[in-house]
């Protein structure tokens, strides 16, 4: 009934440390169904030993407070390690994830970019 | 209907869903209350927020409560001239949510939310059953 994707993208060459840096692209609803795919692809993505992670959520409709504390386990460890990021981006039109992102205090914790280049330049200006 | 027994003559059954309590049936529950919010007269943001508020209650009563003895939790919905409430009951004992205002913590947004997306949330505590009960007003 809903639909959840959730898929690996390549960075631009020359964004970041190269070999650190995975991008995921999540589209439809993010539901307590659906935020154990979600926590997983990024812990494999760690796992593989990249640190630099763009979240694109831009074609995601629906995110809940499940998904949301998923996203705030990652970016809350790998701030306290101190060997990682995880960007997020949500395009401009997103407007119903965006607002839930405010409400729900993410914003105030990661910033969320509005494009992909966005967040790569981000990367590229810590590095 | 017990449920129905229990509220004042001024309000009208409008629907009501039995939904097995496990994670592959929010879309269903999303889906039922987006309906009931349309039929009511929601518009577009107040749509969003009350499925989004109804999704919550929905989830902690899989994660957190108890199904009733053929694994279902209830729905029910009800609207007042300028209100629609959703009933979400489960059969489990309930459970005080900690309140965190710590930003960095992964769980208890689930009410906060709920509260910021409806005009009310209540939650009646029985013996063997917990009903949060979400309130939206018509714009």
């Amino acid at each position: 009934m809903s639909y959840f994707h959730i898929a690996d993208d390549t960075a631009p060459a020359g964004v970041g440390d190269g070999d650190e840096v995975a991008v995921l692209v999540a589209a439809g609803e993010v539901d307590f169904a659906a935020a154990p795919q979600l926590r997983e692809r990024i812990s494999d993505q760690l796992d593989a030993g990249r640190r630099q992670l763009v979240l694109d959520v831009s074609s995601v409709t629906f995110i809940d407070s499940t998904a949301i504390g998923v996203l705030v386990g990652v970016i809350t460890r790998l701030q306290d390690a101190g060997d990682g990021s995880l960007a997020i981006v949500c395009g401009e039109e997103n407007r119903p994830v965006m607002r839930i992102f405010d409400i729900s205090g993410l914003t105030g914790l990661v910033a969320v970019h509005r494009t992909r280049e966005e967040a790569f330049s981000a990367l590229v200006t810590a590095g | 209907m017990r449920l129905a027994a229990e509220h004042t003559h001024a309000r009208h059954h409008i629907g009501e869903l039995l939904l097995a309590a496990l994670p592959s049936e929010l879309g269903a529950a999303r889906a039922f209350a987006e309906r009931v919010g349309v039929a009511f007269g929601l518009d577009g943001d107040d749509c969003y927020d009350f499925t989004y508020a109804v999704n919550e209650a929905v989830t902690n009563a899989i994660r957190h409560g108890a199904p009733d003895r053929h694994g279902r939790i209830h729905l029910s919905f009800r609207a007042s001239a300028s209100r629609l409430t959703i009933a979400v009951r489960d059969y489990g004992t309930f459970v005080m949510p900690v309140a965190r205002s710590d930003a960095r913590s992964e769980h208890g947004r689930g009410f906060p939310l709920m509260a910021r997306l409806t005009d009310a949330v209540r939650v009646r505590v029985e013996p063997g059953r917990t009903t949060v009960y979400l309130s939206k007003a018509r714009a």
